[in-house]
């Protein structure tokens, strides 16, 4: 019998986790009243009008989806720890980037959902209209989403190493994400207010994606099986 | 460790240290807009040289550990994130105090003082996995960071771009005693910066495998390092600095940038001190057992 190939290996961790998620729904739920408590929350302390929202949006938006994230990719890694799943998932032979990449389209699918739930909030809390293009914010989200769960997945993989599990995993991610962040709501920013052309920024979040899924495909494995 | 070479590098460094610090502080003409507080390049630029250096070490190190699975590039790498941190710390410490002299406010969010402090935060998280890390993993865990950390700095700089910078180029030193006063300072500070790594190296390696003999060697060490930055504390109170001082303000300025610099310097050097105590004290448990 051929070895599965390495697609079809991220499809079943893929559905795995989808259907885990499904089925308990724990992460998305949590995850989703996070973000809606984050929302909320910026909005009393800010008070914003219509014009200072549309600049602080984009800041506001990327914060509340990273903490957002973080909350999500904790549990990600956290529930394969239960019954010594990861331990299996060592011994077996399928190649350990199978593992990331399904583990990371799943949290892209999860977090992407929640995107999708809150940007309606958005628009109503902050009485937002886009002065630029719609195509071009569709592009900053997909893209600076995957940058966000590329580094979180690899970093949350590293801090279920560690002794304080879950509090390790913004203090690894964070620092390396700030670029990110800083290109996310700049873009974002200049989209809604139109104020400057978010191309350069795209272009910027479109080669920190690459440089960083493949860092972190490279070294995954040493991580899976540091020792 | 071969404690005689050791001993006798910290005296040479102490020398160029010192003399370095002279030149500066005394024989390098003062500037004409900033005064005395232009001074503090003189150990504000040096510092950040060497963190950029320890952190590259820390890069290769790290890469040739995973690569070769040496016990050697790994306790090296540790040793520069290190070192390279409490030098990275004195360039956001007596940068600030020079700013607050020459722009009026503290900080400014300009590029050059964005990047380095997400370096420095950076470098702040490979330490803190290293700590918390399961012993046995934390060598791959944190050279894997390294790696992704080290990769980040040239997006951090292109991501910070678009903010205008008002720090000043890297060179702007006019007279030609200026530009020898920071090559002699620049040399001193590297050369201190290597013998804290290299200290700071033996001790890692010492922290592997515990014995009396390395411990002996280490201690020696500890006590001539830490000697050394205390004379340096002296000798600025009795130099003939106080005739040539324009104005207090800049004065005050300058001598806080250097007590600062020296602060942290120290404070790091009685870290290492209180870790070689405690690696002798256990070393001295494993041995009465």
């Amino acid at each position: 019998m051929n070895p599965p190939s390495i697609t079809r290996l991220i499809l079943a961790n893929l559905s795995k986790d989808l259907r885990l998620e499904w089925r308990s729904r724990d992460v998305f739920n949590s995850m989703l009243f996070f973000a809606l408590l984050v929302v909320v929350i910026f909005s009393f302390a800010f008070e914003p009008t219509t014009e200072e929202a549309r600049r602080m949006t984009g800041g506001l938006f990327w914060v509340a989806f990273l903490f957002s994230t973080i909350v999500a990719l904790n549990q990600s890694w956290a529930r394969e720890l239960r019954n010594g799943v990861l331990d299996a998932y060592r011994a077996s032979p399928a190649a350990s980037e199978s593992l990331f990449f399904g583990k990371c389209f799943g949290n892209f699918i999860f977090v992407a959902m929640l995107e999708c739930l809150m940007v309606p909030l958005f628009v109503l809390f902050y009485n937002l209209s886009a002065v630029g293009s719609l195509r071009q914010l569709a592009v900053v989200l997909l893209l600076g989403t995957w940058a966000l769960v590329v580094n979180g997945t690899f970093f949350s993989a590293m801090s279920i190493r560690t002794r304080n599990r879950e509090l390790m995993l913004p203090l690894l991610l964070l620092p390396v994400a700030i670029p990110a962040v800083v290109s996310m709501v700049k873009a974002t920013t200049g989209i809604l207010t139109g104020e400057f052309s978010p191309g350069a920024h795209i272009k910027f979040l479109a080669a920190y994606c690459v440089v960083f899924t493949a860092a972190c495909f490279m070294l995954f494995d040493l991580v899976l099986n540091a020792e | 460790m071969n404690t005689k070479l050791y001993r006798f590098l910290v005296l040479v460094v102490l020398a160029v240290l010192s003399y370095g610090t002279y030149m500066a502080l005394v024989t390098a003409p003062t500037e004409e807009t900033m005064g005395d507080a232009q001074r503090i390049f003189y150990y504000h630029v040096p510092a950040a040289v060497t963190a950029y250096t320890m952190f590259f070490i820390n890069f290769v190190a790290s890469i040739l550990y995973l690569w070769k699975r040496s016990r050697v590039a790994d306790t090296l790498a540790h040793a520069c994130a290190e070192v390279g941190l409490v030098f990275a710390t004195v360039v956001l410490i007596t940068g600030p105090i020079w700013a607050h002299f020459a722009w009026g406010s503290w900080w400014a969010w300009d590029m050059r003082l964005t990047t380095f402090l997400v370096l420095w935060l950076l470098y702040l998280s490979y330490l803190v996995l290293r700590q918390s890390a399961e012993p046995g993993t934390s060598s791959v865990l944190a050279s894997a960071l390294a790696v992704i950390a080290f990769l980040d700095v040239p997006f951090n700089y292109l991501a910070n771009r678009l903010f205008s910078t008002i720090h000043p180029p890297p060179v702007t030193l006019t007279a030609p005693m200026m530009k020898i006063t920071l090559s002699v300072n620049m040399l001193a500070f590297m050369a201190f910066g290597a013998l804290i790594a290299w200290f700071r190296y033996e001790l890692g390696k010492t922290e592997h495998s515990i014995t009396k003999l390395h411990l002996k060697k280490a201690a020696g060490g500890a006590g001539f390092a830490v000697l050394l930055p205390a004379l340096f504390l002296f000798q600025v109170s009795d130099s003939p600095l106080s005739e040539e001082m324009r104005t207090a303000h800049a004065r005050s300025h300058m001598m806080g940038g250097y007590i600062a610099t020296w602060a942290i310097y120290i404070g790091y050097l009685l870290v290492l001190a209180m870790r070689v105590r405690r690696l002798q004290q256990e070393g001295a448990e494993l041995l009465g057992k």
